[in-house]
């Protein structure tokens, strides 16, 4: 039996200084960063209790607990790249600018959807976001594909940012992808987001070895960083970081993110391994908390606006459902179109 | 004039490859042994020297990740040939195959299309035993939203590939090691071969036999010794698979009355079981007599000259089997 997986307090993120964040990032993108926070974490609530109303079916994963992460990778590098992710893609499809109604009216299954309710919850897309990939790992390759057509193309203003979790560390598109953007030298960024859980299955009973990126990094000739995903100032720093230095050297890296989802792996998953205690712990170092503590500490914000921020979000996301719900349902006439390209 | 030149299979895939990199920036190869080795059968010959390794690129020995990396790359508006040294080596990376390229238009709501092209080798060769030896179409056929294209010699496997490259989506494009080097006397001209067409290669009156690919060659010699017995078959090859030509099928079961399927791929769930079922559905009251075929044996191939020659559809047991029909 391997030992278990380092505490939080044992790793060692990334370094990063809060108060220069605060200063170099100002008041009005900080507030924007916690808003899409909010965004995110309200449109998962409402699509949830969608759920439970029994208005959406098949698998639903939430992003709930893990939003500064890609929050921040949106504020480091900016929607012009190549994104791909896992089944769990409301977050990024909605920061890479797909609208509330679009996504609600996916998981409703109407033809207003997102992919005219053909993918569902598990496959998002923008003209960017080359989806939500329901098999697990299998997104890696996407991505190391856009990142060969970068490099094609010789376009060095972009990169290709490939998401996935830590149980996709175990499948072999990992290892290939990783091999062949090494090789290539591709603009390539891997971001595990260790989230301790692949379902049911610690994390420590799946991967042999305890920092999924810096011990794996140097296997393939990369490097590998480790951020805290609880902290949207380490995020953004480290991102940055990388974006830079991705660009620069044109060799992919290899990021771990310690993150905790706030839910089971999916909506049908009661979590029944994880114990109360262990959940509420990790609650309190819910992401969106740390930011609104941060930014009210800085005087950049005080509680009473947070609110408001919130309920702006919540209210939209609830004229979604809405939306969603007074969509027409697809025509099963278009039933069979599409399935080819012209 | 139009100018002729005979070439080999391998020289037309060749000269289809060729021709479309010229015609398209966006068009590159990649695969195992395509570059520095010249290709496992000499398909890309010549081309790193003349392309250089930017669009003719050596892969790692990691199906998935290369066809994976592939479909990316189509993704985000490249038009990548990939070729699997055999088509057996396609299954390590199936999962890309099926659950990406063949789902992302329909599923991604026509965001995203997967103009790409796997080809190689499929089927037997000689000798090289179950793991090299599996034919896929009948696989890669069941996913809605795979192309599947089996041509049988160079001037359909030339025109139909440049069809492939040019399509907007996941073409698996079925060579066979044994035709390779057959040759044949093709057109200098550029010409396309239409993707979804069968072609009626011999005309007769008295039975129909359908074919793909290499089974063609040796129903060519079938059809010869029928003619010798005063009997005239009308043989059609199939070339794409999926799309089915099931209306050039139907136009010809309705003159002949009778029909016989050959797949060098196994009976069950095969491209035989499929046509036969299209027939009953369209020509039910035209038949004479029930539809027959010869297919590969429910074994995995063996290794044995001896045993390889009884699991797999041969003249003698073609023949015979057309024999009985009539």
């Amino acid at each position: 039996m391997k030992k278990a997986m380092p505490k939080e307090e044992q790793r060692v993120f990334f370094p990063s200084d809060r108060a220069k964040m605060i200063k170099a990032l100002g008041k009005e993108a900080l507030i924007e960063n916690l808003r899409r926070m909010l965004m995110i974490r309200n449109f998962e609530i409402r699509a949830e209790s969608a759920y439970q109303q029994g208005k959406v079916g098949g698998f639903f994963h939430a992003y709930i607990g893990q939003e500064a992460i890609q929050t921040a990778v949106l504020q480091a590098i900016g929607p012009n790249n190549w994104f791909a992710t896992s089944y769990r893609c409301h977050a990024l499809a909605l920061l890479l600018g797909a609208t509330q109604d679009e996504l609600m009216a996916e998981l409703y299954g109407r033809s207003t959807g997102n992919a005219k309710g053909r993918g569902g919850s598990m496959h998002f897309y923008t003209d960017r976001l080359l989806g939500g990939s329901g098999i697990v790992g299998g997104q890696i390759p996407i991505a190391t594909g856009a990142g060969f057509t970068l490099k094609y193309q010789n376009n060095k203003d972009e990169v290709a940012i490939c998401f996935l979790g830590d149980g996709a560390v175990a499948q072999g598109a990992f290892h290939e992808s990783l091999n062949l953007a090494a090789l290539w030298d591709l603009p390539c960024i891997y971001v595990i987001e260790n989230n301790l859980w692949g379902m049911g299955t610690g994390v420590e009973r799946a991967i042999s070895v305890d920092r999924l990126a810096e011990d794996k990094a140097p296997g393939y000739g990369m490097k590998g960083y480790t951020f805290n995903g609880m902290d949207f100032f380490n995020c953004y720093a480290g991102f940055a970081h990388v974006f830079k230095e991705v660009k620069e050297t044109s060799r992919p890296v290899l990021i771990e993110v310690v993150t905790e989802r706030f839910r089971g792996h999916s909506i049908s998953d009661p979590g029944l391994y994880r114990s109360k205690d262990t959940l509420k712990e990790c609650m309190q170092r819910d992401p969106i908390l740390i930011l609104e503590q941060a930014l009210i500490e800085a005087k950049m914000i005080d509680s009473e606006q947070v609110k408001q921020l919130d309920k702006i979000e919540k209210d939209r996301a609830v004229a979604a459902m809405k939306y969603a719900e007074e969509s027409p349902w697809p025509n099963p006439v278009t039933l069979e179109e599409d399935v080819y390209a012209p | 004039m139009a100018g002729k030149q005979i070439v080999e299979m391998r020289e037309a895939l060749r000269q289809a490859l060729d021709e479309e990199m010229t015609r398209d920036e966006r068009v590159f190869i990649m695969g195992e042994e395509v570059a520095e080795y010249n290709g496992a059968y000499k398909v890309t010959k010549g081309m790193l020297e003349k392309w250089g390794p930017r669009r003719v690129i050596d892969t790692p020995i990691a199906e998935l990740g290369f066809a994976g990396l592939g479909i990316g790359a189509a993704m985000t508006g490249l038009r990548p040939v990939i070729e699997f040294m055999s088509f057996n080596f396609s299954f390590v990376a199936a999962d890309q195959i099926i659950s990406n390229a063949a789902k992302m238009y329909y599923m991604s709501g026509n965001r995203f299309s997967v103009p790409i092209v796997f080809r190689g080798p499929n089927g037997a060769a000689a000798q090289v035993s179950s793991q090299h030896s599996h034919c896929v179409e009948a696989i890669y056929s069941n996913f809605p939203g795979i192309i599947v294209i089996a041509p049988s010699n160079p001037y359909d496997a030339k025109g139909l590939l440049k069809s492939a490259i040019r399509d907007n989506n996941p073409v698996i494009f079925l060579e066979s090691e044994l035709s390779y080097g057959d040759k044949m006397e093709i057109p200098t001209e550029e010409y396309l071969v239409p993707i979804g067409k069968a072609n009626v290669v011999e005309v007769g009156t008295d039975i129909t036999i359908v074919a793909h690919a290499q089974m063609v060659t040796v129903c060519r010699i079938v059809v010869k010794e029928l003619a010798k017995r005063g009997i005239k078959a009308e043989l059609i090859d199939l070339r794409t698979i999926k799309p089915l030509d099931i209306a050039t099928i139907m136009t010809s079961v309705r003159k002949t009355h009778r029909c016989l399927l050959v797949e060098e791929g196994h009976v069950f769930t095969g491209i035989c079981a499929e046509v036969a079922f299209e027939i009953q559905e369209h020509c039910f009251d035209d038949l004479d007599a029930p539809i027959e075929r010869v297919c590969q044996l429910e074994t995995p191939m063996p290794y044995s000259k001896a045993l390889e020659r009884e699991t797999l559809p041969n003249v003698d047991k073609i023949l015979a089997r057309a024999l009985a029909m009539l």
